[in-house]
């Protein structure tokens, strides 16, 4: 578990986690955090309680109960000790740390003319736990640019939540911007323009991203999506634009306009599928005009495999691949040379530099 | 020779004691109204600048004067660098601070309440806290300015008076 995530945590809390195995502390995806009630972890391999004294646990029974000074503790140090300061977060329920790392939060919400104005009583806290993953888009890149032109498609990434679609989009970013490895040049690195609402891509600390994000690339911290990016097209002339969590209308409507300027767009989106974003009011827009050139869908994971699929502008699918285990593809798409898909996480990839 | 010596130096002593006391008479009003200016400052640091405590606490203590700026110093540290919580950092600060200023327990009893919703609620329940504190620092001010006109001179003459006093008894 990073460092940055055991000095947020109560010491009860702290001293639970840092007592579980080490393999289980490496795998860490979230930390469930609820007052009264078991201390709930997530890994790859699916959700366990945790005792006080560290053990894994099926059953919530025996589990550690974090206290209301635990949590009091937990919301003074995630806010910097300065509650007032995150108004803006509270509407919108998460806090993103240092680190990149997101806290999703629940209480009892405060309203104000019928519109959540902030939240009091925060209890429930969800610790989404941010890693750099060098490689993870090695698989799907070579569906995402165009073999004899060397272009950037237009790129939809769909998972359902916590499945790695900021991760993957982070290192697509990375790869992008850096280029192929200079013995095998087929397309030279992009500027690329990252617009950060949720500082979660870049994890940008006093504005310097905290995640390496490629030589090429620009962020735009913390600014709301649809107004960002037509700031970064003005502004920083970006080649490749890339944007997380496509999910209110104007989001899709600044997308829109994105792609009508000239500028590669890679996003990405909740939904089990093809069919979940095509039924979205406005982002299925989009999708129904054919304006994204590829989708890449994320699978949930199971024991530690993740199915990654990638259609074309219609939803056909164009390649099927698995990351986490063997890697290769079932069904190369046209176009796309074999070799590419040599990368296996955890190995440096030839498809691009690692970052 | 010797005698008269001692007997000058025990009026002097009793005079520096009767100084002293009347000097922190006079300096507790102008803290409190340091204090509550300071208090203003972190009111504006908080509903305008938004600025996170640490800092804002960091910079009032680079700004103000001691032994109020030491107030602020300590309690950024306890925060930055022991990981307290708000309100035991700003507790821990005034425990260690307050011996060194001219206040009262009054006086610090406001700020101790002060500490308990410091950066843990919203920015309107903030700036009502904070207004809260200077107000009632402020009705402390007349108090303390009543008490140094009544007290000052008398602790004055008093030491000087006292000193003579021993010295001549055991002269």
């Amino acid at each position: 578990m990073p460092e940055s995530v055991l000095r947020l945590l109560p010491a009860a809390v702290a001293a639970a986690l840092s007592r579980l195995p080490r393999d289980v502390l490496g795998g860490l995806e979230e930390i469930r955090i609820r007052e009264g009630r078991p201390l709930e972890i997530v890994t790859a391999q699916g959700s366990r309680f945790v005792s006080a004294s560290g053990g894994l646990l099926a059953d919530p029974v025996g589990a550690y109960r974090p206290t209301r000074d635990d949590c009091a503790r937990l919301l003074d140090r995630i806010s910097n000790h300065s509650l007032y300061a995150l108004e803006e977060e509270l509407r919108r329920g998460y806090i993103t740390v240092r680190g990149g790392h997101r806290i999703g939060l629940a209480g009892r919400a405060v309203l104000e003319r019928g519109a959540v104005r902030h939240l009091r009583d925060v209890t429930c806290f969800n610790v989404r736990i941010a890693r750099e993953v060098p490689g993870a888009a090695a698989p799907v890149l070579p569906y995402l640019i165009d073999p004899d032109s060397g272009a950037v498609r237009h790129a939809l990434i769909v998972s359902p939540p916590g499945c790695g679609k900021t991760t993957l989009l982070r290192d697509l970013a990375c790869q992008i911007s850096r280029g192929p490895a200079t013995a095998r040049r087929r397309w030279p690195g992009r500027r690329v323009g990252i617009v950060d609402e949720r500082s979660e891509l870049a994890a940008c600390a006093g504005g310097v991203p905290g995640f390496d994000v490629g030589p090429r690339t620009d962020v735009l911290d913390a600014c709301p999506k649809a107004e960002g990016m037509m700031m970064m097209i003005r502004s920083m002339s970006p080649e490749v634009l890339v944007v997380d969590e496509i999910g209110r209308p104007e989001d899709a409507a600044g997308l829109r306009e994105a792609m009508l300027s000239g500028v590669r767009v890679l996003a990405s989106a909740h939904g089990e599928g093809y069919a979940d974003v095509a039924g979205k009011p406005v982002l299925g827009e989009l999708v129904r005009e054919k304006r994204f050139d590829r989708y890449v869908v994320l699978g949930r994971r199971a024991g530690g495999r993740q199915r990654i699929a990638v259609l074309d502008e219609t939803g056909r699918p164009v390649a099927e691949t698995e990351a986490g285990g063997s890697g290769g593809p079932k069904r190369p798409g046209t176009g796309v040379p074999p070799d590419a898909f040599a990368g296996r996480p955890g190995r440096r990839p030839e498809a691009g530099l690692p970052c | 020779m010797l005698k008269l010596a001692g007997a000058l130096l025990l009026v002097a002593a009793g005079a520096l004691l009767g100084w002293m006391h009347a000097g922190r008479l006079a300096e507790r009003p102008a803290q409190i109204r340091r204090l509550v200016r300071l208090l203003s400052q972190l009111e504006t640091d908080i509903a305008y600048g938004l600025t996170p405590l640490p800092e804002a606490f960091g910079r009032i203590g680079r700004q103000a004067t001691e032994p109020l700026a030491s107030l602020f110093r300590t309690a950024a540290v306890r925060l930055e660098r022991d990981g307290m919580a708000a309100p035991e950092a700003w507790r821990a600060a005034l425990d260690s601070v307050w011996e060194l200023t001219a206040m009262k327990n009054a006086e610090k009893e406001i700020m101790l309440s002060l500490g308990n919703t410091l950066g843990a609620t919203d920015r309107d329940d903030q700036v009502r806290h904070l207004r809260l504190a200077v107000k009632q620092l402020e009705s402390l001010e007349p108090e303390a300015a009543e008490e140094q006109r009544r007290y000052e001179k008398m602790w004055k003459s008093l030491g000087l008076l006292g000193g003579a006093l021993v010295a001549v008894i055991l002269y």
